[in-house]
């Protein structure tokens, strides 16, 4: 398979902020693959990158083996950008026909717009469509190219839930017919359900880069918690379900996989106390794999401000 | 693929009805106002007549060029300038395809102007002078695109707006496009020679005389469209490193 994207060791910085830090990716032909990361991790810069509208300052940034100018010169990227809104006073209909005609082998305009869901509103006035809609125009300015790499930078952000999946139908359907997908968002769920793999992004570096079966089991599905009252915290990490502990002053945070096997052991041994079960937060996956990551490499912690006691069971699914 | 965005582009500013009402229907109102007020029709008149015409023409020419940086500014403010960064376009396509559009948008201020001093108020030209006025004018707007594009790129959309109005205005004034230099004191009449508009506007009330235009008139409207052009250089080349 040949690889589309290549990022070797990337840097960007902006002041002091290194927003891209040294970043290695690699992104073969017709993966879809999801770019997951909190507000500010990284994801936007890495794909400026990407598309050529920044330089590393460091390190490589590679499309289709050559430059990412050189790429896009030859049409065979489209991109949605974050923030982008429709232009004034063109219908919508023109606004594809136009973006079509700067690609040396576009999609027919009306395959795009159905492709987007566009079919009955390509005659109204792009910027006066309701938001669902006008997200459905970047993405049809995006795919009218006819790209081979189609990258979008949180293309669901501020769409309603039933937007959301109509817009993921439409990624899937280009994404099948051979096409390479890289998008970032947010959401595990979302990059779970419409990406081949994800690359979890933390502080401008990759913390993690897997399925999304696997992502999701080494987050761990809850967070048992309850106080220790001074009890030890030896051998909790060797309960069922149990993949990481940590300890937050008096309170021990356990991440399981089977939080009723672990609260049941917890109650075997007396330690119920203001025990509490609550689904893990997109928040906590990212301290479990920023853990995760500083382990394996030897580097210093990146958030740490909890003690994170034992991340080997997390180590050993990577591996 | 610069026909499409040039097209693209030129259909925007059409359908903009605030570029239609301002920018023609504004220049053609004010100069059928200004000629036909308080007017005898003696030759003296006549001729006031053709130069507001020329004036109101190149003032209309005038904010309509300048109002291409606007439009550039609210594209910018869209994130559209950066969509097309990532089109197969090159920059300088880019720029060029504005230059165009631009170029072409000052022609409905130009010929609405000309066609109502004809029609309404009966001025007569030599069909060659009628052609080189129209065409000279429409030449002449390229240090003003730059200007208006230099301010679009540099600033933000509101600001730009302010700013190129203003220039519109200011321009127009002291370059005696509104009122004739000839009846301003003599010190401000000294700073209006120097202006690109009191230049452009010479191109077409020269032709009106019978005569080509003078070299200095030439001089120095290439020197302020080579002082622009930089601008509108540096400015663009700003905007594009910002992220």
């Amino acid at each position: 398979m040949t690889t589309t994207v290549s990022f070797t060791r990337a840097v960007k910085a902006f002041g002091a902020v290194r927003a891209v830090d040294g970043v290695d990716l690699e992104i073969r032909r017709g993966e879809s693959v999801a770019l997951l990361g909190r507000n500010g991790a990284g994801k936007s810069t890495a794909i400026s990158l990407l598309l050529g509208l920044n330089e590393p300052d460091d390190g490589e940034v590679r499309l289709f083996g050559g430059t990412p100018h050189t790429a896009v010169r030859a049409g065979r990227v489209g991109a949605m950008l974050q923030d982008g809104r429709p232009i004034p006073r063109v219908t919508v209909r023109e606004l594809i026909t136009f973006v079509a005609r700067t690609y040396p082998s576009p999609l027919p305009v009306a395959e795009a717009l159905e492709l987007a869901g566009l079919t009955e509103v390509a005659g109204r006035r792009a910027d006066r469509l309701s938001g669902g809609q006008a997200q459905r125009v970047r993405f049809a300015v995006a795919l009218a190219g006819n790209p081979e790499l189609i990258v979008l930078d949180e293309p669901t952000a501020a769409l309603d839930v039933e937007a959301r999946r109509a817009f993921w139908d439409s990624m899937r359907a280009y994404a099948a017919r051979g096409n390479t997908v890289l998008f970032s968002t947010h959401y595990l769920e979302e990059a779970d359900e419409n990406a081949d793999r994800i690359v979890v992004i933390d502080r401008g570096r990759v913390v993690a880069d897997d399925s999304g079966e696997r992502i999701k089991r080494a987050v761990g599905g809850n967070l048992v918690s309850f106080d220790l009252a001074g009890t030890p915290t030896e051998g909790l990490r060797q309960l069922p379900g149990v993949v990481s502990v940590e300890v937050r002053g008096d309170r021990a945070l356990l991440r399981s996989a089977d939080s009723d096997a672990t609260v049941l052991a917890l109650a075997d041994r007396g330690m119920v106390r203001g025990l509490t079960v609550t689904a893990a937060s997109l928040e906590d996956a990212f301290l479990s794999l920023t853990a995760q990551s500083s382990s394996e490499d030897a580097a210093p912690a990146p958030a740490a401000d909890t003690t994170v006691e034992n991340t080997t069971a997390l180590a050993e699914e990577k591996v | 693929m610069l026909l499409a965005y040039v097209s693209l582009e030129i259909r925007r500013t059409l359908r903009d009805a605030g570029f239609v009402i301002f920018g023609v229907g504004m220049p053609v109102m004010m100069y059928l106002l200004f000629t036909n007020l308080g007017v005898s029709g003696s030759e003296e008149d006549k001729a006031a007549s053709l130069a507001a015409m020329i004036g109101m023409a190149a003032y209309g020419a005038l904010g309509s060029a300048v109002s291409t940086g606007s439009s550039v500014a609210e594209d910018k403010g869209l994130g559209w300038l950066r969509q097309l960064r990532i089109t197969p376009m090159s920059p300088l396509l880019v720029v060029t395809g504005r230059c165009i559009s631009g170029s072409v948008t000052v022609l409905p201020a130009i010929l609405a102007v000309l066609l109502a001093g004809g029609l309404v108020n009966g001025v007569e030209l030599e069909p060659w002078q009628w052609a080189a006025v129209g065409g000279l004018l429409w030449i002449g707007t390229a240090p003003f695109t730059l200007l208006g594009l230099g301010n679009g790129y540099r600033l933000s959309g509101q600001t730009t707006g302010v700013v190129n109005m203003a220039c519109n205005l200011g321009l127009s004034v002291v370059g005696g496009l509104w009122i004739p230099s000839a009846v301003f004191p003599g010190w401000l009449r000294a700073v209006s020679e120097w202006t690109p508009s009191h230049r452009f506007g010479q191109l077409g009330w020269s032709i009106a005389d019978g005569a080509a235009p003078r070299a200095g008139t030439v001089a120095v409207l290439a020197a302020w469209t080579a002082l622009f052009g930089a601008y509108a250089v540096y400015a663009y080349r700003r905007s594009a490193r910002t992220p």
